[in-house]
């Protein structure tokens, strides 16, 4: 990490307004020595080209709302933020496509679409949370039961490569095969590969409009059966959440609920809340809810950041849909065990979720190990935040997958120096 | 290939594996795309992946060109063999390996068609939603290299949306498992990037493909209008309305006179149709329809058909499905195009093909993806006629560039192959093309993996495509290139 005399000159040169890191710049316990906010995507080039060159290891940042995720870094030389790369470079409603900059805010961009009735439909966890956020985590929420997740949106990518080069893939519209998908690639690759520096997406229109049934259950084995018929059905969802509720600590109170939000025809949307109904009866539902219009929208909106202001780790994983009752089980397990508090909300469709866990170290670990170990049951379980003391112990990202040796050939293909995103992974 | 190599692939797949009798090496001269031809040395049929990953391996140990082929249905010459190299042909890996229909789950080997697919679980009440025009015979290996669409992809998208894991033999012969039938592997989207690369990767050898519920109702109209314009202006005015309907395709008139001429599904004499179909929940197709009969109304469309049944639907759809084919009644032969433009930009576009023809002297019929704005222009010539051909192909050039200027792409869903390899410039600048050879270079550093596809060559021989850079080594002053 020997740097040039003279080199530091040079990055100021390319970053006007570059400082050193302060305390809220802290990535897992490592300060950042400088903090870069290039204003444009040639200069976010340049400064990758410098650090490349350099040897210095540079982080993207852009709401930081999600730093949290990754391996502790030994050290970060440069965080380069989007922040000042945040506008919407061009929207064609009639095309239903976007173009923006990486560092806006998915928020902030939805408020612009909603004037003509549209949306970028992403769960984030934050009001900060921006599109290359969004992009390089490939994390989604509850709408992904009918939308997916950014990857299935994202039509068109620019990049920043490691040396500096600025280069593009995809396009501006939503059907298009011409050359490699490199959006796809930046997919949940961290910033390991390339820096994104504008994206393209295909748009939705907003459903007509929404409502939202709740039912509560008296086992997780219920909540399973019931959530099983529905996504087995012609029910046609805008989402379809499980929640676990499970106090291991006060008694083992236990809590379970299933959603089913709608999003269509008004008239459609309260016939299939009534077939819906039907369809759960069976299992014994013990209470229902029901919300619509604002209240609807409102209960959605903050719940995947409800998730993450919840204390403890923050775990993610994926399972066959057909294996929910058993996935619930093991976390009641688990609960009981280490007497410690875990909330679990999954899309039940989709077969993935998060589980929070709250506890001491041993109870954050002994949850991802128990998860680890059944693979039979649950898959791909890797850490979203947790503290120092668990990431000291165990590897964020789980055990490397077969698939690594073709991750680690385009690392080294895209970032030869080996400086972007400081060893944090999962590439 | 020589006699020595030929003897160890049929060591390592079996003798009635290697194809080497020239008769039968002309019938993988090409793919759908019979314009271009190419003789291979050797056809390999394998019929396990071990036998894939050895024949790979054999390639890559001997530093022999490679060219994985399905079931010959593409029509960029993805397929086109390189001359006198190997062709894996996949058709015999065509085993059904897992239906999980709790969990909505296929797993199939490449050489199973896509529409087997969907007769696997239709019992079940599902289906495989991309849906090509040559669902009948493509096969899913086929599909996941060129990401393909078809008609209903507008609603329900294209192949990379529907695969959740591939088995893959990487260009030296290493298997791999890519993607996770749990979804959310960690990492970059690797499935998301080799859909859709044309088999320049590696090859799949097993697919796991998301499999859907049938809609609970399915509305299809046809609407005559007698411009373009209004055809495309109906297009515009669903979409503003929040609609998303599963397909919304358009044909003009040389489209339907050849459609009428082969198949006879009754459409009604017009300048244009429009077939548009919801699917879902009932209430809401029912709320949804009459939306768009009152666009289609407004719009003064001449005929409004409303299918009553699944057997009109059925007509119409054969109809439109039957189009490009049909197109062989009205012209000795025809060049199929594959453009996109932006949906809103589909009026201008079409303007400018429509006085393209009257200047070429080439009819040019049109069939299209119009909720997503894929042009699939039929540009006719007779082959016989000196010169026609290459005029044809001109055309077919020409109209790529009103695509790309108008903001679109020179390929929708048939890949970009051989055939418009050369017209990556048009969409792409020398460093993008550079970023995307390095990818490529990341998983098959020799070249072998049907090379001479998507990436145009670079102006210079040599390892490292495009323009000299010095390595972040080099200008760092820690290393010298001499």
């Amino acid at each position: 990490m020997s740097r040039a005399v003279g080199a530091a000159e040079e990055l100021f040169r390319l970053a006007p307004g570059a400082r050193n890191g302060r305390q809220d710049d802290l990535i897992d316990g490592a300060m950042p020595e400088y903090v870069v906010e290039p204003e444009t995507p040639e200069a976010v080039a340049a400064i990758l080209r410098w650090c490349s060159a350099h040897g210095q290891l540079a982080v993207m940042r852009g709401g930081g709302t999600r730093m949290s995720w990754g391996r502790a870094p030994r050290a970060v030389d440069v965080a380069v933020s989007t922040s000042r790369l945040s506008q919407v470079t061009r929207y064609e409603p009639g095309d239903l496509t976007v173009t923006v900059e990486a560092g806006l805010s998915i928020d902030r961009l939805n408020r612009e679409l909603a004037g003509r009735g549209q949306w970028l439909p992403i769960d984030v966890p934050s009001g900060d949370s921006t599109v290359g956020g969004a992009i390089a985590t490939n994390e989604s929420g509850p709408l992904r039961h009918r939308y997916g997740t950014p990857r299935d949106l994202l039509i068109g990518i620019r990049l920043a490569t490691a040396d500096g080069r600025l280069a593009s893939a995809g396009g501006q519209v939503v059907k298009n095969v011409a050359g490699y998908d490199l959006g796809k690639l930046m997919a949940g690759s961290f910033g390991t590969l390339a820096a994104i520096v504008s994206a393209t997406f295909k748009l939705a229109p907003r459903p007509a409009a929404s409502e939202t049934m709740a039912w509560t259950f008296p086992t997780g084995e219920a909540l399973a059966a019931a959530a099983g018929a529905i996504g087995g059905s012609q029910i046609d969802l805008l989402s379809l959440e499980t929640e676990a509720i499970l106090d291991g600590a006060a008694g083992h109170e236990r809590t379970f609920r299933l959603l089913a939000r709608f999003g269509g025809t008004a008239s459609a949307n309260a016939e299939q809340a009534a077939e819906t109904a039907n369809l759960v009866a069976p299992f014994g539902p013990t209470a229902n809810e029901r919300l619509a219009d604002e209240a609807d929208g409102e209960f959605w909106r903050d719940r995947p950041a409800a998730m993450w202001r919840r204390p403890g780790a923050l775990v993610r994983a994926s399972w066959l849909p057909s294996r929910l009752g058993d996935v619930v089980a093991l976390l009641e397990e688990i609960a009981r065990r280490n007497r410690s508090r875990v909330r679990f909300e999954a899309r039940a469709a989709v077969g993935a979720g998060t589980v929070s866990v709250d506890g001491d170290v041993q109870a954050q670990r002994d949850l991802v190990e128990a998860l680890r170990a059944r693979p039979d049951v649950a898959g791909n379980v890797l850490i979203m935040r947790a503290g120092p003391d668990v990431k000291a112990v165990i590897d964020v990202w789980g055990p490397p997958t077969g698939a690594a040796v073709v991750a680690a050939a385009l690392k080294r293909a895209l970032d030869p120096a080996s400086v972007l995103n400081a060893s944090r992974g999962p590439v | 290939v020589d006699r020595r190599q030929i003897t160890e692939l049929e060591r390592l797949c079996g003798p009635d594996a290697v194809l080497k009798d020239p008769s039968a090496l002309l019938a993988y001269e090409c793919d759908a795309l019979s314009y271009l031809k190419a003789l291979p040395g050797l056809v390999v049929a394998p019929s396990s992946a071990a036998a894939v990953q050895a024949v790979v391996r054999f390639c890559h140990r001997e530093g022999v060109p490679f060219v994985p082929r399905g079931h010959g249905t593409g029509l960029s010459g993805g397929a086109l063999p390189v001359p006198g190299g190997v062709v894996i042909a996949l058709s015999r890996l065509n085993r059904v390996l897992d239906v999980d229909i709790p969990n909505r789950r296929v797993t199939v080997e490449p050489g199973v068609t896509n529409l087997a697919i969907t007769k696997l679980v239709a019992p079940f009440g599902y289906y495989y939603a991309p849906d090509p025009s040559s669902q009948q015979v493509c096969s899913i290996g086929g599909n996941v290299a060129e990401n393909s669409g078809g008609a209903h992809c507008l609603k329900y998208g294209f192949t990379v949306h529907h695969v959740l894991a591939l088995e893959f033999v990487m260009p030296d012969g290493e298997l791999v498992t890519l993607g996770s039938s749990m979804v959310d592997a960690p990492g970059p989207d690797l499935v998301g990037l080799v859909v859709g690369s044309e088999g320049t990767l590696g090859i799949a050898t097993k697919v796991t493909v998301r499999i859907l519920r049938r809609p609970e109702s399915v509305q299809t109209f046809l609407a005559a209008f007698d411009s373009i314009e209004a055809g495309g202006a109906a297009v515009s005015e669903i979409i503003a309305a929040g609609i998303v309907p599963a397909a919304i395709e358009m044909m003009d008139a040389l489209a339907i006179e050849a459609a009428e001429a082969a198949v006879h599904p009754g459409f009604p004499k017009a300048d244009t149709i429009l077939i548009v179909e919801l699917d879902g929940p009932a209430a809401e197709v029912r709320d949804l329809s009459g939306v768009v009969l009152d666009v289609f109304r407004r719009l003064g469309a001449s005929a409004i058909e409303v299918a009553a049944d699944e057997a009109q639907r059925a007509r119409i759809w054969k109809g439109r499905k039957a189009a490009f084919a049909a197109m062989g009644r009205v012209s000795p032969n025809y060049y199929v195009q594959d453009g996109v433009v932006p949906r809103t930009r589909l009026p201008e576009v079409l303007g400018r093909i429509r006085d393209l023809s009257l200047s070429s002297g080439l009819r040019i019929g049109n069939v299209f993806h119009a909720g997503d704005g894929n042009l699939h222009p039929l540009i006719c010539y007779d082959g016989g006629v000196p010169g026609e051909a290459d005029k044809a192909a001109d055309v077919a050039g020409e109209i790529l560039s009103y695509c790309v200027e108008a903001g679109g792409s020179i390929t929708g869903e048939h890949g970009v192959g051989r055939d418009k390899r050369d017209s990556m410039p048009k969409m792409f600048s020398d460093t993008d093309l550079d970023l995307m050879r390095e990818v490529r270079a990341a998983f098959d550093p020799d070249g072998l993996c049907n090379p001479g596809k998507v990436l145009p060559t670079p102006r210079l021989c040599g390892e490292v495509p495009g323009p000299y850079r010095q390595h972040p080594a080099e200008v760092a002053g820690v290393a010298d290139r001499f």
